[in-house]
């Protein structure tokens, strides 16, 4: 792996905005030679996070950002929100990311994810990689992207107001998902209520 | 999320998105040690009709390492069958939605 510096520190974003008390106590970020992943409730940094690949190798940079849609199939959605399961999570994008070096010949690679209640229309993933030829980085920015929805455990909720309520997402099987009635947040056993799918 | 250690004899089991909105919890604690194959059976005791409208469809792990599901019926390899142990952190993760 290419000597470069990988921990470049900054503007750290969890810096800025402290981290709900529910992730207070755990790390939101891995650093690793030319591997940085981070999970923020904060609003994501494409100069940071460009930043983080930067390599005198590197002939290429490519950064793919994803942002909040306002509809689902037609369906105009209120907010989104994210959430984690932050450790496991981590864990996969290193995973992800260490199997894109090796195999695409990265210089770099940076994967962040933004948490809680998203915007829309801001961005809710950037993947930065940089390869000394552009062929290699456009592939594996693709495939990381790719990896990501379908393996990372972080999990979409979009709101769509009124009676429609929310639904979780799911990525794998492109479903518009579950609907989640309000009234059973915090009603303990789950009796008496019915969860149906919405149809797009 | 970050789970407090469970009580003596117990382990904690984490839910996410539609298991934690079935459930009405992040987190709770449930007696240890308990065989992987009841976990299921369990969780449809205590919250009916998750099985079909949630579990069905989710993953599960164990301190971080996913777990192959057995079913409730399967007596085989008895041996050789997960035991979820004090201490431990079950998560239930359903089908992912990140970017």
């Amino acid at each position: 792996m290419a000597t470069q510096q990988p921990t470049q520190n900054n503007e750290d974003p969890q810096a800025q905005q402290p981290a709900p008390s529910s992730a207070s106590t755990q790390p939101t970020e891995i650093s690793e030679n030319n591997i940085y992943v981070s999970l923020t409730h904060s609003p994501l940094d494409y100069t940071s996070t460009i930043d983080r690949v930067r390599s005198p190798e590197a002939g290429a940079i490519v950064i793919f950002a994803g942002t909040t849609r306002n509809n689902f199939n037609n369906l105009p959605v209120q907010h989104l929100s994210y959430t984690s399961y932050a450790p496991l999570a981590l864990r996969t994008m290193l995973t992800i990311c260490r199997s894109m070096v090796s195999k695409h010949g990265l210089k770099g690679i940076a994967m962040v994810h933004r948490l809680g209640v998203v915007p829309i229309g801001e961005e809710s993933i950037l993947i930065a990689v940089s390869s000394p030829h552009r062929q290699a980085a456009w592939r594996a920015g693709e495939e990381a992207l790719e990896e990501c929805k379908e393996k990372v455990e972080v999990w979409k909720r979009e709101e769509f107001g009124g009676e429609e309520g929310g639904v979780w997402r799911a990525n794998r099987d492109g479903k518009i998902g579950v609907r989640v009635d309000k009234a059973r947040i915090g009603g303990g056993d789950g009796r008496g209520e019915k969860e149906e799918e919405v149809k797009p | 999320m970050s789970a407090p250690r469970p009580p003596k004899g117990h382990f904690n089991i984490l839910y996410f998105a539609s298991a934690s909105s079935h459930t009405g919890k992040d987190m709770e604690a449930l007696p240890a040690p308990l065989p992987l194959r009841k976990l299921f059976d369990i969780l449809e005791d205590r919250y009916r009709g998750i099985q079909e409208t949630v579990l069905d469809h989710c993953l599960v792990t164990i301190n971080l390492s996913y777990v192959d599901m057995p079913s409730s019926e399967d007596e085989d390899g008895e041996e050789n069958a997960v035991v979820i142990q004090e201490g431990d952190e079950v998560a239930i993760i359903p089908p992912v939605s990140s970017g």
